[in-house]
């Protein structure tokens, strides 16, 4: 009887560590491809290739003359994609308060269930929603200031969206955060004479700040990653940086999307290199976030 | 207590600060944005403008990404090939084309024949005084379109009689027919489908098609831009052709002939039944063949918004102007 137990142990755990491995090598598999393809450009036995530097810097994106800068584009993403984070970090905190302290059970529960269902939205569905109504807004906005756009497709079109998309992510985290902190460090608080307020701002939020630093980076990954909704708000110019909110925009990946079904060659391939470039970002960002939170964790120390 | 609030603190204090930070960032960057704007876009007043409307008058140029069958065809319409202003805004498809010049006053743009105007808030505009539609593009009034051609071998230079026969009788599905001018229209390609004969009454002219054809391959060449409208017609063919196979290698309009007719026809590259979107030229003569001729068009439509007044019709010159940025302003394409 013991034996066989030991033995279902034995085969769950291969089980388990077989999934694990999988996942992992999925990750491998998939840095590895994407940076072997998109460093092909960039080889000398390349047909037409690209040298790395005017590549990185370039400021045009012109496929039909076969000019290919990222430059601007790499500037213009980081840009949208932390504006549109920092945008609903706020609100995800304040609202992630709401739902875990303040308000009573049933509505907590009820704004939770609108937080996931917000969620689970398809970015398309993002997407149109923007085309529609965020580039009005913009295009009105702009307006007032006497400012013509396109159609008010523009980077704080982009960043507006980006917001509304990362606040879903970054508030369930938080909820959960929030929730996690025991309630008799706010009875504590209270009891030394606290104001509710200052519970929230400097008990709770500082019990919370790993679940918001993980809503934060997860937020600016889909930030980062999202391109159809993207694409539809942004303008996708040619040249840049763009330095005006008002001034229409290219992220990188609308730039891997656009016509990717259609092309071949090199206008195909760069795409890869493209990608290359968002994963360091990506990866360069999510490094930035945990710097920073050490930091504080640190400062919650006292070290 | 003490060591632990200081952390909890500075933590609040960022989040209040990027707040503020974001909003002020919002503000500000309206502020300063009035600033350099202008100097995109000449200064000088529209003074001739029929009827304004509001906001300026500057020009607002879409175009489709450069892997897009429309733009090659616009493009080699207009004549030019990378000259396109680095100004302009690129979209993804014919539906975003249409969604987000209907949102721009400013906006010019070019869509497929097939898109809904209306609907979109598009104002179609005439190419060289002839409106845009497909009696105009089949009649040949209207030019902004291009012909989609296409030849097959010599008379005689087929492998084997039955395939002789088949691509007799695909040349008659896709030229005559009810079934293949609906399968081209449907992709795309503009074709008068009413002038089409129902397969059925077309077939007892091609005895092949009623046997078992699996064992036949057409082979394709020529243009890429022809390559969803040939795919639609030889798909709907191979229903109603005993199941033939076919094979499609689309490389580009100079092989439609050279492939065929020319050079490379006896070699491995060689075809069944050639394409091109243009006219074949002089070089290329196509008396030889068993049929040639053209069996659609591809029309393409400059839009801009409802709300433009400025223009109606558009000639060539006016539109390299516009996409090449040597004109900026509505107020002059209306003069």
């Amino acid at each position: 009887m013991k034996g066989r137990r030991y033995l279902s142990d034995r085969i769950f755990r291969g089980i388990f560590l077989f999934a694990a491995l999988f996942a992992a090598a999925m990750i491998v598999l998939l840095l590895v491809f994407v940076t072997v393809r998109g460093i092909q450009p960039f080889l000398p036995s390349y047909p037409e290739r690209q040298s790395i530097l005017p590549f990185l810097t370039g400021m045009r994106w012109r496929a039909d003359q076969g000019v290919y800068g990222v430059g601007f584009i790499i500037i213009n993403t980081l840009v949208g994609s932390i504006l549109g984070g920092l945008l609903a970090l706020p609100l995800a905190v304040l609202s992630a308060i709401v739902i875990g302290r303040i308000a009573p059970p049933k509505i907590s529960q009820a704004l939770t269930t609108v937080v996931e269902t917000l969620a689970a939205i398809p970015s398309v569905v993002y997407g149109v929603f923007a085309a529609g109504k965020i580039t009005a807004l913009v295009d009105d906005i702009a307006s007032t200031f006497g400012i013509s756009t396109y159609g008010g497709s523009s980077q704080l079109a982009v960043i507006l969206l980006l917001a509304i998309m990362t606040y879903p992510t970054m508030t369930s985290l938080t909820i959960s955060g929030i929730k996690a902190v025991p309630l008799t460090l706010d009875s504590a608080s209270l009891a030394l004479g606290a104001t509710k307020m200052e519970t929230y701002f400097k008990v709770v939020i500082p019990g919370a700040r790993s679940s918001i630093f993980a809503g934060f980076s997860l937020g600016l990954g889909r930030a980062f990653g999202e391109a159809t909704a993207v694409s539809m708000v942004a303008g996708n110019a040619l040249i840049g940086p763009t330095t005006s909110l008002f001034e229409r925009t290219r992220t990188l990946t609308s730039t891997i999307l656009a016509g990717l079904h259609e092309t071949v060659g090199l206008d195909y391939d760069i795409r890869f290199s493209v990608g290359v470039v968002l994963m360091i970002i990506i990866l360069v960002t999510n490094a930035m976030i945990f710097g920073v939170k050490r930091h504080f964790d640190k400062k919650a120390e006292g070290k | 207590m003490t060591k632990l609030s200081k952390g909890k603190n500075l933590l609040s204090k960022i989040l209040i600060f990027t707040m503020i930070l974001s909003l002020a960032i919002v503000s500000f960057a309206c502020d300063t944005s009035e600033e350099p704007e202008p100097t995109d876009a000449p200064t000088e007043a529209p003074t001739e403008a029929p009827t304004e409307p509001a906001g300026s008058a500057e020009i607002h140029v879409y175009s489709r990404d450069s892997a897009s069958g429309t733009r090659e065809g616009f493009e080699s319409v207009v004549g030019f090939a990378d000259e396109l202003t680095d100004l302009a805004s690129e979209v993804a498809s014919n539906g975003e084309m249409a969604n987000q010049v209907g949102n721009d006053e400013a906006a010019i743009g070019y869509v497929s024949l097939t898109t809904n105007f209306e609907e979109n808030n598009l104002k179609p505009l005439a190419y060289n005084g002839v409106e845009p539609s497909v009696e105009a593009t089949v009649s040949g009034d209207y030019t902004l379109a291009r012909p989609f051609a296409y030849t097959t071998r010599a008379s005689g230079d087929y492998e084997s009689d039955e395939k002789e026969q088949i691509v007799e009788a695909l040349v008659a599905f896709l030229t005559q027919s009810t079934e293949g001018l609906e399968a081209v229209f449907d992709a795309g390609g503009i074709v008068e489908v009413s002038s089409g004969t129902p397969w059925e009454e077309l077939k007892d002219d091609y005895a092949i098609v009623d046997q078992d054809n699996s064992h036949l391959e057409i082979t394709t060449g020529g243009s890429t831009s022809v390559e969803k409208a040939v795919l639609a017609a030889l798909e709907s063919f191979q229903v109603h052709a005993g199941n033939v196979q076919f094979t499609m290698d689309q490389t580009g309009s100079g092989d439609g002939w050279a492939r065929v007719l020319g050079d490379e026809k006896d070699g491995p590259n060689g075809k069944d039944i050639g394409f091109a979107s243009r006219n074949f030229k002089d070089k290329e003569p196509t008396e030889d063949a068993l049929a040639s001729g053209v069996f659609c068009q591809d029309a393409i439509v400059v839009v801009v918004h409802a709300a433009n007044s400025y223009v109606d019709d558009v000639s060539k010159d006016d539109l390299y102007a516009i996409f090449t940025n040597a004109t900026t302003d509505w107020a002059e394409v209306a003069k």
